[in-house]
């Protein structure tokens, strides 16, 4: 009997064992760095308390990294959810199996093309001398369109990438779970003479609530994780204005400063927040 | 004297022993593979090609080449060498080898770069560039100055004369700026950083006097350095789309397919404006010293010994020796054949004949009046990195309009350099 109940221990622990070394120490390290004042270029440090997390929040680029980190989240995910469920149901209400079939395919391409491949095109597409997608507005107009250079359009031209590769994928996943859902539902809204946009928007969509908050946080970790196609597509700039948390962090650790003690008080602060932030929404639309 | 010569032979018999018992141990050791970490050259993807004329050298050792562009390559050699230290060669420029120098990252170069390859040779320039703290760190894979490159069918169609000074380059990039016929007077570089918009903004802000610092005093906070962003800002208006947030690439790539009238840039570019194969501008290109006051960016790009995967001397002289092989005269000549113009660094290979027969007298002459204004114009410090980054940062605020006021901005920048200062103390 005792044997019996310790088998799965037997077989858990070392797999266990490995993810926390790998999920802890890291952790752990960067916890006690973000104490100290180390820097890259120099071996030594002391320790300097909480003296890097004081010094963040008069740092007006840590500052505006959050508010371009909490714009991206807020506009990715909602973008991404709205293209999906939109989509979906589209597709579901005019095509064929076999349409659907092929839609699905072609909709799953973006998602498997490596990020900072999917950056590299569009950074090209969007150029404003050689770019497809500029090309027809300098053809009418005369005028070049420069997207990823303008401050007030480069983060919403970097986040329509990011609904591209998203939101096509997450348009067949709706597909495949209205799929899933039994007729009847619908064809009682229909008999009450509930129309198209009605029977999704009462019927079909309350019914998938919880497999479509499970989509928003999928999306939510994602999108905090952003950090391959902004640096590709704009560093961060122009300026700082498309500059996000985990962008400025490395830019402190390893492009700009070697100052990894500054940058890890950053990541802990992140890693804080998320925790708290994704608690707190998680307890409050459980399904 | 007879006794003197013999215990002078003796001791030259004893050296000449020791050189090559040290040279057998040498070829002896270098059998694993020398791992290198660069960015993409033209000249580096040569070498690779003679891979078996390295082993036959070293005794059986290899070598592998990783390839970064710029700013991620600045950033992971700085990552790998404070860190792991998985590489043994790393590809360092005269931006960041006073940091590698003084944080131990590299070993000085000449300790373990064999004689016989001649460093002596390489341009005063570069080596001069490649010199911190009174030693070498690295060997020269590319470097020089500025060039103004312009397009001489445009400008003669317009009646423009080749400018000579500022003045009359910013009336000529007015005047050759048509949008509407898809010509853009001019191309600089907007995208952030140290070797990128800040390099190009130099040669205004040390052409007009400005300084960067006094010791420890930062005196960067000027009139010139005002007068320098005006004018960069002011140039902007006519430098092609696409430049805002661009970097070489972007310049280079707007003039070579046709749709810059000039610019001022980096001597590589002439290589590959004047080469059918990457420009469609090729037989329409002139060139020229940088508009006065304008001072030339000297600027050089090489191999160092890296100090952590090389952890004793053996490996370090292996690292040197395949350093000294890729920057050797052999090598710097077959680039002359292949035409990599960029990749020329010794003055026995610039001043050959084939350079000549090659390139012409114009392109010589050029390149020796830009020397005479060529000069230094970051601040020579390892501090230089993250100052001149967060420049870029500002600056590109600045050419994007997400910011206005530049005094604001350099009054940012001085508070920035304090602290730097403060916190390296």
């Amino acid at each position: 009997m005792t044997s019996r109940t310790r088998l799965p221990a037997v077989f858990l622990a070392p797999p266990l064992l490995i993810l926390a070394v790998l999920a802890f120490v890291p952790t752990a390290y960067a916890i006690y760095i973000s104490f100290r004042n180390r820097e890259l270029s120099r071996p030594d440090g002391s320790f300097v308390g909480l003296a890097n997390y004081i010094d963040l929040f008069s740092d007006r680029r840590f500052v505006n990294a959050i508010g371009v980190s909490l714009t991206w989240e807020l506009v990715t995910v909602t973008l991404t959810l709205l293209v999906a469920i939109v989509l979906g149901i589209l597709m579901f209400e005019f095509a064929s199996a076999r349409q659907r079939a092929v839609l699905t395919l072609i909709f799953l391409v973006p998602v498997i093309l490596p990020r900072v491949s999917a950056a590299f095109v569009w950074k090209f597409a969007f150029h404003p001398l050689y770019g497809i997608v500029t090309y027809p507005y300098k053809a009418i107009t005369g005028q070049p369109l420069d997207l990823l250079s303008n401050p007030a359009t480069a983060l919403m031209t970097v986040a329509l990438v990011d609904v591209w590769q998203w939101g096509l994928f997450f348009g067949v996943i709706v597909l495949k779970l209205l799929e899933t859902l039994p007729p009847q539902p619908f064809e009682a809204a229909r008999l009450d003479h509930a129309r198209p946009w009605e029977v999704y928007l009462y019927v079909a969509l309350p019914m998938l609530k919880a497999p479509l908050i499970s989509l928003t946080f999928i999306k939510m970790i994602e999108s905090l994780r952003a950090f391959d196609l902004i640096y590709v597509m704009t560093r961060g700039g122009p300026g700082i204005v498309t500059e996000t948390l985990d962008m400025y962090a490395f830019s402190q650790g390893f492009i700009e400063s070697g100052r990894i003690s500054y940058a890890s008080s950053m990541a802990v602060l992140m890693m804080v927040a998320t925790t708290v932030i994704f608690t707190v929404i998680w307890k409050r639309v459980k399904p | 004297m007879t006794s003197v010569k013999t215990l002078v032979s003796s001791i030259a018999y004893a050296c000449l022993l020791a050189s090559s018992v040290s040279s057998v141990a040498l070829a002896a050791e270098c059998s694993g593979t020398i791992r290198v970490l660069a960015q993409p050259r033209d000249g580096l993807t040569l070498l690779e090609s003679h891979k078996d004329e390295f082993a036959k050298l070293s005794g059986g050792a290899s070598f592998e080449i990783d390839y970064l562009n710029e700013n991620d390559r600045r950033a992971k050699t700085k990552a790998d060498a404070s860190t792991i230290g998985k590489y043994n060669v790393y590809y360092i420029d005269e931006a960041n080898v006073a940091l590698f120098a003084s944080a131990g990252w590299v070993a000085p170069l000449m300790d373990y770069y064999p004689a016989e390859y001649d460093y002596a040779d390489f341009d005063p320039g570069r080596q001069k560039v490649a010199t911190y703290d009174g030693k070498v760190w690295f060997a020269p894979l590319t470097g020089g100055g500025d060039l103004l490159v312009y397009r001489k069918d445009l400008l003669e169609a317009a009646g423009v004369k080749p400018p000579t000074t500022l003045d009359e380059m910013k009336e000529a990039v007015k005047k050759l700026h048509q949008p509407d016929k898809g010509i853009y007077g001019i191309a600089l570089r907007g995208q952030r950083g140290s070797g990128a918009n800040v390099w190009r903004w130099m040669p205004y802000f040390k052409g007009f006097g400005g300084e960067w610092f006094d010791g420890n005093e930062p005196k960067f906070n000027s009139e010139a350095a005002v007068k320098a962003t005006e004018t960069y800002l002011e140039l902007f208006k006519y430098s092609a789309p696409g430049t805002q947030t661009g970097g070489w690439d972007e310049s280079v790539g707007a003039f070579t397919s046709g749709q810059v009238a000039m610019l001022v840039e980096s001597t590589p570019l002439v290589g590959m404006a004047i080469d059918p194969k990457s420009s469609q501008v090729a037989g329409k290109v002139g060139y020229l010293p940088p508009p006065t006051p304008l001072t030339g960016g000297g600027y050089g790009h090489g191999l160092a010994i890296g100090t952590k995967a090389n952890a004793d001397d053996a490996s370090k002289a292996c690292a040197g020796l395949f350093i000294a092989w890729a920057t050797s005269k052999e090598n710097e000549q077959r680039r002359l054949e292949a035409n990599q113009f960029s990749e020329l660094n010794r003055t026995s290979i610039m001043t050959s004949d084939t350079f000549a027969k090659l390139y012409g007298p114009d392109l010589g002459q050029a390149l020796a009046d830009t020397g005479k204004v060529t000069a230094v114009n970051f601040w020579q410090s390892p501090l230089w990195p993250d100052l001149g980054d967060r420049w870029g940062i500002i600056l590109e605020e600045l050419i994007a309009g997400s910011r206005t006021d530049i005094k604001d901005g350099l009054n940012e920048l001085e508070g920035f350099a304090k602290e730097l200062v403060a916190r390296s103390q």
